[in-house]
Parts: structure tokens; sequence; C-alpha cells
């Protein structure tokens, strides 16, 4: 790696955790309202993932998952997922709907729409967050829910990425429910124009 | 002694060991292309991401379908291939994305699925056995020392194409 390209990489990560930290302390009370439970985010990580690791984020890539993939389009261009252990699904749904954890038993079309709207109102509270903090306008897609295994989930962002590099930018974040970890993993993926706008705004 | 030899996103592996069996794990839009010689019991295993290399790019060859299978053939025929011999078989070329707003420039799987039939065809090579498209992701195994492909998605048995 080339010091200029070093130097891109200090500049941008700097700028990536001041924006997550809003957007995604954001999206967490968005969480909140939806499930009507205190959700905390842990830390946000800014990182390069080399593209051959993703799948075996999550529990490797065979692990049954629920995704909800949202495109964002707009001054900011990118991909979110709100990415979800199965069983961790269902109790999202439980919460949800307010009933005992433990009932949902499948993720059939109201349970879908359930967590569809999930996504929904997480990626938008994480734009707005981004939007009032950096001045950029962005809005998301509907958002697709996908229950199937975790590589197999991933390759939607692998295949929709702009470019193909070596490395995937992602910036993700756990949220926490009873300060236990792993209800939901949530990604953002910048387009790489994006990156390169943001860092050129500097 | 059975061993696994993951084959990672955007590569290939080809092995000669009977006890060996290639994997590809949690195939979606990505397509699994296996290739087998029966008389040197030489098989090779291919998890390409995307259908056509862009022209002049530096990109890795074997992500992309069209360029990852010639470079496995080339593999295999270094090996002792012979291409009149080798049985094909793929799997995968998911469209994971059907929802309202996602069609069109998301269905990277049939395209992934066009550009291995297309490549296969030009090289005058016939696919002996496939199970692509649909809308699940699928772990895709490949048996060295008989060159079987079984194929397992969630909710169903593992299966042979």
């Amino acid at each position: 790696m080339t010091n200029s390209s070093q130097q891109f990489d200090e500049e941008l990560h700097s700028l990536l955790v001041v924006m997550a930290k809003e957007g995604i302390l954001n999206a967490a009370k968005g969480m909140s309202d939806m499930v009507g439970e205190q959700l905390t985010v842990s830390q946000p990580l800014v990182k390069r993932i080399p593209i051959r690791e993703i799948p075996n984020l999550l529990g490797g890539p065979e692990a049954e998952a629920v995704g909800i993939y949202l495109r964002v389009e707009g001054q900011i261009g990118g991909q979110m997922m709100l990415v979800v252990p199965y069983p961790k699904a269902l109790d999202l749904v439980d919460l949800m709907m307010s009933v005992p954890i433990g009932t949902t038993q499948t993720l059939g079309s109201i349970e879908r729409s359930a967590l569809q709207e999930l996504g929904n109102l997480t990626g938008s509270f994480f734009l707005n967050a981004v939007a009032a903090t950096t001045g950029l306008n962005s809005r998301p897609s509907p958002p697709a829910v996908l229950v199937d295994m975790i590589g197999a989930i991933i390759d939607i962002i692998l295949a929709t990425s702009d470019t193909l590099s070596e490395t995937v930018l992602m910036l993700q974040a756990k949220f926490m429910r009873d300060g236990r970890e792993a209800d939901a993993d949530f990604w953002i993926i910048p387009d790489r124009n994006t990156i390169e706008n943001m860092v050129n705004r500097e | 002694m059975e061993k696994i030899i993951t084959v990672g996103l955007g590569e290939y592996a080809v092995s000669q060991d009977p006890d060996e069996i290639l994997v590809a794990y949690g195939l979606g839009s990505c397509v699994g292309i296996g290739m087998y010689d029966q008389r040197i019991n030489l098989a090779g295993l291919l998890h390409a991401l995307l259908p056509i290399h862009p022209m002049g790019s530096a990109d890795q060859q074997s992500r992309y379908v069209d360029t990852g299978i010639k470079l496995l053939m080339d593999e295999m025929a270094r090996k002792g291939a012979d291409r009149s011999r080798l049985i094909v078989r793929m799997a995968g070329g998911a469209n994971m994305l059907v929802a309202p707003g996602f069609t069109g420039s998301f269905n990277i799987g049939t395209r992934n699925i066009e550009a291995a039939y297309s490549t296969l065809y030009s090289l005058k090579m016939s696919i002996a056995g496939k199970e692509v498209g649909g809308t699940t992701g699928r772990t895709v195994k490949f048996y060295v020392k008989d060159g079987r492909m079984t194929i397992r998605s969630i909710g169903n048995q593992e299966r042979e194409v």
C-alpha cells in the first residue's frame, strides 16, 4: 500500500467513524421504538474486510440467517443490511408483535412484513442522522427480507457492489438487549463513488 | 478419511486425492462449476461471483464465470485432463432478491447461469447435471473420488445432480 492510499484510508476511516456513531445511535433509537424495548448499540466498527472472509462472519456461510436489505440512493450511495441469526429474528418478531418470546416459529408474510418495517425504520433513522451530521441527503429503497444461508445472503452485497475490489469497506455495529450481544448486526457498505466524494469534500 | 477443501468466493480448486471433497458453501447468485476427468480421477470446482470479466480489468479472473471456467479448464489440462473426457456439473445462480423494486439490475443469478452456458457452449462442453436458478442458496459438494456433485439447501435434504 502506498502512503497516499494509507492517508486516504485514515482520513476516510475517521470520517466514517464520526458518521457511523451518530447514524447508528439514531438507528438503535428507531429500532428500540419499533420493538418497544430499549436497545443499545456497541461501538461501531469501520473495517476493510477481504471479500473472501465475508461469508465467515456471523457463524459461517451455511448458518441460517435473516437479512433485511436496503439500497441507498442520493448524495450517498450504498447498501445497508440488518443481519440477524434466524432464531434471533423470530425473537425480534415476538417483541414487535408484543407476544411472549418463543411464540413465533416461522416467518410468514406478516412476520416478514414486520421485519421489513424494522429494516425500513432502522435504515431511515441512520440516514436521517447522517444527513443531519454531514448535510448529505439520501433515501432508502423499500426493504427486502432474505431468509437463507449467510453465504447466499451476502452474495447480494458483493454482486451488486459497483466495483469489485479485494476488500469491502464495512461499517458494522451490534445491537444489544439487556446488555447481551448478537441480536442484530447492522452493515453499511458505501459505494466507491460515495467514498471518493466524501473524502474530496474535506 | 474424507477431507473438506473449501473453495472460497471467487476461487477454484483442483484435486486428485480421492479422500478430498471440494466444497463451495452458501452459494446464492454465485455459481459452482465442477469438472471431472474420470480416467485420471481429477476434479476441479470453481466458485464464481459475477458473469463476465470486464475487458482490460486486472480483476481476478476466477471471480468471473467466463474467465473462471477457462482458468479451471486450463489448470485441469495442465494436470493431464483431456477436454473431451471432462464431465461438467453446475449449481447455483439463484435470484436471491425477489422483491418489488429490486427486479432488473439484480438478476445476477440468471446472468451467471447464462454466462456459464455460453462459455461452455463455446468450448464445446456439455453439462451432465445441474441444479440452477430458483431463489434459495445452496452448498455444493464435489467428490474427487467419483465426480459426484451434491447440493444442500435450507429445509431440503441433500441431493445429487
